[in-house]
């Protein structure tokens, strides 16, 4: 009730408000300034202290956050609304042909987005499916489009959309204990489709089940969560977030494990193996022969 | 006598011969006649000739020295496996051992080989084959027929026939005893045991036979994701590592739920969004879980065989006949919890088709 | 005859140490003579015949380097918590079988080297028959008196390729242990006695506990048993009959030429092992094979994509990828569509195979001995056959391996299954007319270069203004230019380098010519005048044609 908290005077009006709308018409702004001074002298002292406690206070708040804040590289999905209003900016220039304005998806374009969550964005556009040139049995990988910032930003926007799966912050490795359990789970789960040498196969009509060599960890566990195209969906109850760790701590340690007996053949098997034995085996038996029989 | 001619040398003859004449004479006398023998370097001291030697000498060093070297590498170079965080030198290991041992054997054998070919007098020969009937040999043939006919008279088999047939008796007896004791021991009756798996119904498990991941955890409703896939097994003593009892348990994604066409009563097995079939491909036993789950279809990677999920599994390509059969799916509720039980086996044989199938 | 020595050596009484270890032996044993008629016999010395070494050389070295891995492996089912060396397996439960291949490749000082020397021998073991079994195929080598050889030869390479199975099966890993699982499938489709016979095998359900033990036993001393007694045989009997050969001068039904056993023989022979042996070492370290740490153990929940047997096998995979799905189900009974692709064409072809000498003995009415060889070109309905088989073969190897391929080209697996389906019917009549018409071509043009000469190269301007081309005639010509020499069943030859005479004095070196000092020129030209006026005169004549 007293004049000297007067919210206007101490300006604690919002910056900006939630509908984004300016809340205070732009001239009771300027004021701001002026009214202290036309006000009597008697409070400005004490108002320019407890302006200036509060600055202190607030830069202090601020400086122990940015501290104490993960600055690891990750994106904070839990982004700000520049984020998303940047990536509702990408998604109308890139993506709202197939999917639509509201996510809903376009009939034999493009599928609905709602809820399909930040990870499943990140998988599809960091591996360069998306933007899809066309249609096609599956989308194959290309050079991505998008950079990672941007592709959060996609990300953002969808979430804020439809919320839905997101891949968790920091390392994604597990260390070497748990690597035979990740190598069992892979065996069971993702072998069938993707090889146990992480080679991918082809699938019925003409799709494949990609190989696993350029995959980075983010874009596996993204996978595995989101359940891409004619990939089964792995939820967090089905593989918990530590087992899909293990998988594709697994997955990462088989393609940097250099192989022990020689060169790998591609790690294709028995196939590589009998056209290595023919061509070079039986191939060069063969020359040594025609040496040994010809006659000097 | 096994020369042609009959004009063999005598001791005495040979001994006066040089080397060379008596190895001829020795050929002549087993029938291999000398079209062309020339050294290869008739006159000593070319510089070809001590070239070849020394391509030959050569060859046979190198041979020792990738033997020394294989020893030296075989204890020095480091071979254990490590993760790829460590030094991945241990992929050199094999390379040079195969690589040092490939090279002194071909090394030696390439050596041998020029050794023969320019070092070794070039020869030409010629040797009868004999292969016609030879002189003596009709006679040969009537002495031997006539041992074995007077032989087999001597038996006396051709009168007796009763030791005839039970020598056959007798023998066929020894051939047959020891093929019933080994085929005998080692047969065992197939019986009904390719009829059932271990989601047989047992007591134990009144609401049916509870089914879990393969850590042995129990499978939730909530645990598998729309457009989701997971391999469970029956919970019961040895149901995870059991080769018939791998079972597939689908989330159809939404709407795919009303497109189900089931087989002819068994509409009412899946629950809710839920469908379970046997893992084990129905051509040649490999598990189909190659599962694409937006077309529904289920790949088995071994022949190719494809199944229709929304037609119960029903193969629609490949050499698969059958379908996948379906297990009947009802959940119980424990402490809160919804999960998943099987209330009856399979009602038909998982897996390829045999005789009695049916 | 270049050499003459001095008779003192044909002393009384040996006095080296190898004439008295000679005479030692001698006086126990009495081989002088049989050893003798065995080092002086001749072989020939085509190129084409060594291929059936290779395989007998991939034999020995599976022989030794198996001896080796079985001081090391353990063919137990039982379970076993592995804690070697390969960090992605520690910790996981596993077969013991599978454990101590995985010690074998990761524990053991040059174990894997070793481990895989074994599996490339296997691969070329198998190779190197069918390459050989081509060769006596289609040169005709197994004509009579040669049939039972020939099917000692076949028996060899079903065995050879059981033995490779069961091998490579052993270590019980994902891959090899998916194709036992098809192994049993198929021993199940079996009418009648198949499901008595899968229990037997496998001593009841799949997989059981006792069937890599079984199996071990059968690897390593039945197979190999009797394949070494059945390759001692097959050898001796060829040692008996002698070794066949192409005509050509000096080779007819009744002689061989060639050069002796020893010594030049034996070395090329045992220069030939060790180059085999070089090869299958070189591989052994520089190219990984089996890599059974990546496929895990044996699961019969799991499975990859991308599954195939060793390269041997791929006939049958291939075969059943492409059968279509028919199945009869008669009377409460099912034949199941695995049957007719695993098991009843593999029996047509081993029994085709078998049949053939008695087959074409009959059809072509054949009943003489045969020593010498055909050439493909001359017996063209049997090429064509063989060429016809071939690309059956070949179309079903392929297909075995459709996953891949599709995947590496792009294409969609189900045409891949429908290509290859037609591919069977329709490319095996194509090879055969295709065959047929190239043998016919080939002959006509041997009898054409014995009639005209070979082409030269040489192009001469007549005085008359018009061009020649110069033609080499083969042998004597009559009035008319053609050559008289009547095709022989040999190699003709068709250009003017296989016309040539080795010379004394050719050149030799590598980098330059090897120059020789004066006096030695001068004896090797010599030496080579005198050989040179022993020549027939008129052999190198050259006769011009207006052709």
């Amino acid at each position: 009730m007293s004049d000297e908290f007067d919210d206007d005077e101490l300006g604690f009006g919002p910056a900006v408000s939630a509908t984004g709308v300016d809340p205070e018409p732009t001239p009771r702004k300027a004021p701001k300034k002026k009214r202290p001074a036309a006000r009597a002298p008697r409070g400005w002292r004490r108002r320019l202290a407890s302006g200036l406690m509060l600055v202190t206070v607030l830069a202090g708040v601020a400086g122990t956050y940015t501290l104490f804040a993960s600055s690891s590289g990750a994106n904070d999905t839990r982004t700000s609304k520049e984020d998303v209003e940047a990536g509702r900016q990408l998604f109308n220039t890139s993506c709202i042909t197939c999917h639509g304005a509201n996510l809903q998806g376009v009939k034999d374009r493009g599928p609905s987005l709602i809820g399909v969550g930040s990870a499943s964005v990140y998988f599809q556009v960091s591996t360069g499916r998306m933007p899809a040139a066309g249609q096609s049995a599956n989308e194959p990988r290309k050079s991505a489009k998008f950079d990672e910032q941007q592709i959060d930003q996609l990300g953002a926007y969808i979430e804020s959309l439809g919320n839905g799966p997101q891949i968790p912050q920091g390392d994604l490795r597990v260390d070497d204990s748990q690597l035979a359990e990740g190598g069992e789970l892979f065996r069971l789960n993702c072998a069938s489709c993707h090889g146990t040498t992480g080679k991918g196969a082809p699938l019925s009509a003409g799709k494949t089940a990609p190989g696993l060599r350029s995959a980075t960890d983010k874009q596996i566990y993204a996978a595995m969560l989101s359940g891409p195209e004619n990939m089964p969906v792995f939820g967090d109850n089905q593989l918990t977030p530590e087992q899909k760790k293990s998988i594709l701590t697994y997955v990462q340690t088989l393609e940097a494990s250099k192989d022990p007996g020689g060169n790998g053949l591609d790690r294709i098997g028995p196939v590589s193996e009998g056209i290595v034995i023919w061509v070079l085996g039986i191939g060069v038996l063969m020359i040594v022969i025609l040496w040994i029989g010809a006659k000097t | 006598m096994s020369g042609g001619q009959s004009n063999t040398p005598t001791e005495e003859e040979l001994r006066a011969m040089s080397t060379e004449q008596a190895m001829i004479a020795g050929a002549d006398a087993d029938d291999v006649h000398v079209v062309h023998r020339r050294a290869r370097f008739p006159v000593p001291g070319t510089k070809a000739e001590k070239r070849a030697e020394r391509t030959v000498a050569g060859l046979f060093v190198l041979a020792a020295l990738a033997g020394v070297a294989f020893i030296v590498a075989f204890i020095v170079v480091p071979y254990k496996y490590k993760t790829p965080s460590h030094s991945q030198n241990f992929r050199f290991y094999t390379p040079i051992l195969g690589g040092l041992l490939g090279i002194m054997l071909a090394a030696l054998g390439i050596g041998a080989i020029l050794w023969a070919k320019w070092l070794m007098p070039e020869e030409e020969l010629v040797q009868e084959r004999h292969d016609e009937v030879q002189p003596g040999e009709p006679e040969e043939q009537i002495m031997t027929g006539a041992t074995l006919l007077s032989g087999v008279n001597d038996t006396g088999l051709p009168r007796r026939s009763l030791l005839v047939r039970t020598l056959g008796l007798a023998g066929g007896a020894v051939a047959t005893v020891p093929l019933v004791a080994l085929v005998g021991a080692l047969l065992k009756k197939p019986g009904k045991i390719l009829f059932h798996t271990l989601y047989r119904p047992d007591s134990k498990y009144p609401n049916g036979i509870p089914i879990v991941y393969s850590d042995g955890r129990r499978v939730s409703p909530n645990d598998i994701e729309a457009g989701g896939l997971a391999t469970v097994f029956p919970g019961v003593p040895g149901g995870v590592k059991d080769a018939s009892s791998p079972t597939l348990l689908i989330r159809l994604r939404p709407g795919q739920g009303t497109l189900v066409k089931a087989r002819k009563g068994q509409s009412s097995w899946g629950w809710e969004d839920y469908l379970a079939f046997s893992k084990i491909c129905t051509h040649a036993g490999c598990p189909a879980s190659l599962y694409e789950q937006q077309t529904t279809r289920l790949l088995c990677p071994c022949h190719q065989s494809q199944f229709e999920v929304l037609k119960d599994a029903k193969p629609v390509f490949g050499p698969a006949t059958r379908s996948l059969p379906k297990l009947k799916l009802a959940v119980e509720v424990v402490d809160g919890v919804q999960y998943f039980v099987a209330p009856q086996d399979f009602q038909e044989p998982i897996g390829p088709g045999f005789w009695e199938r049916g | 005859m270049t050499t003459t020595e001095a008779p003192s050596r044909r002393a009384a009484k040996p006095r080296t140490i190898a004439g008295k270890s000679a005479l030692w032996v001698d006086e126990r044993f009495r081989v002088a003579g049989p050893l003798r008629k065995q080092l002086n016999k001749v072989f020939p010395d085509h190129w084409s015949f060594m291929m059936g070494e290779i395989a007998l050389y991939s034999f020995i070295i599976l022989i030794l380097t198996g001896t080796y891995l079985s001081f090391f492996f353990d063919a137990s089912m039982g379970d076993v918590i592995y804690n070697g060396s390969y960090t992605p397996l520690k910790g996981v439960e596993m077969s013991r079988a599978y454990a101590s291949t995985l010690n074998i490749s990761f524990d053991v000082r040059g174990g894997l080297v070793i481990r895989q020397i074994h599996h490339w021998a296997a691969l070329m073991f198998v190779a190197a028959m069918l390459v050989h079994m081509l060769r006596i195929f289609f040169t005709g080598a197994f004509r009579k008196p040669r049939e039972v050889n020939w099917l000692i030869g076949l028996t060899l390479l079903v065995l050879g390729v059981i033995e490779g199975f069961v091998g490579y099966s052993l270590p019980d890993d994902l891959l090899s242990g998916t194709g036992f699982r098809i192994a049993d499938s198929i021993i199940l489709s079996i009418p009648v006695i198949g499901t008595w016979t899968a229990f037997l095998v496998f001593g009841g359900p799949f997989p059981g506990s006792l069937i890599i033990g079984r199996l071990y036993i059968v690897h390593v001393l039945l197979i190999p048993g009797i394949l070494a007694a059945l390759i001692g045989a097959h050898l001796a009997i060829m040692v008996r009959q002698k070794h066949t050969d192409f005509p050509g001068p000096g080779k007819t039904e009744h002689t061989v030429v060639g050069h002796r056993l020893f010594p030049k023989f034996a070395a090329q022979a045992t220069g030939f092992f060790f180059i085999v042996f070089g090869m299958l070492a070189a591989l052994g370290g520089l190219a990984q094979i089996n890599p059974v740490w990546l496929f895990g153990p044996y699961n019969p929940a799991q499975v990859s994509s991308g599954s195939q047997p060793d390269w041997y096998m791929g006939l049958l995979d291939g075969s059943t990828r492409l059968f279509p799905s028919w199945e009869i189900r008669l009377w409460g009974h099912t034949v199941p569509p695995l049957f007719w692709p695993t098991v009843v064409l593999p029996g047509i072809l081993i029994g085709l195979a078998a049949a053939y000498p008695f087959l074409e003995a009959r059809l072509t009415k054949d009943r003489a001995r045969h020593n010498l060889l055909q050439r493909p070109r001359d017996v063209p309905v049997r090429t064509s056959l063989g060429a016809m088989a071939c690309t059956f073969c070949a179309v079903l190897f392929l297909s075995g391996g459709n996953d891949l391929i599709a995947k590496a080209f792009d294409i969609s697996l189900n045409a891949m299954t429908w290509g290859g389906r037609i591919a069977t019917l329709v490319l095996p009549p194509l090879a055969y007319v295709i065959t047929y018409r190239l043998c016919l071509g080939l002959q006509r043009h041997d009898r054409e270069v014995l009639e005209h000469g070979v082409e030269t190269g040489i192009i001469k301007r007549l005085p008359t203004g018009e061009f020649i081309e110069v033609h080499q005639p083969l042998g004597p010509v009559d009035d008319h230019g053609h050559g008289v020499l009547s095709y022989a069943g040999a190699a003709v030859p068709k250009r003017m380098n296989r016309l040539g005479k080795g010379r004394l004095a050719h050149l030799r070196g590598f980098f330059y010519p090897v120059k020789e000092k004066p006096e030695i020129a001068e004896k090797l030209a010599a030496l080579e005048e005198a050989e040179h006026a022993d020549a027939e005169p008129g052999t190198e004549r050259q006769v011009e044609l207006s052709d």
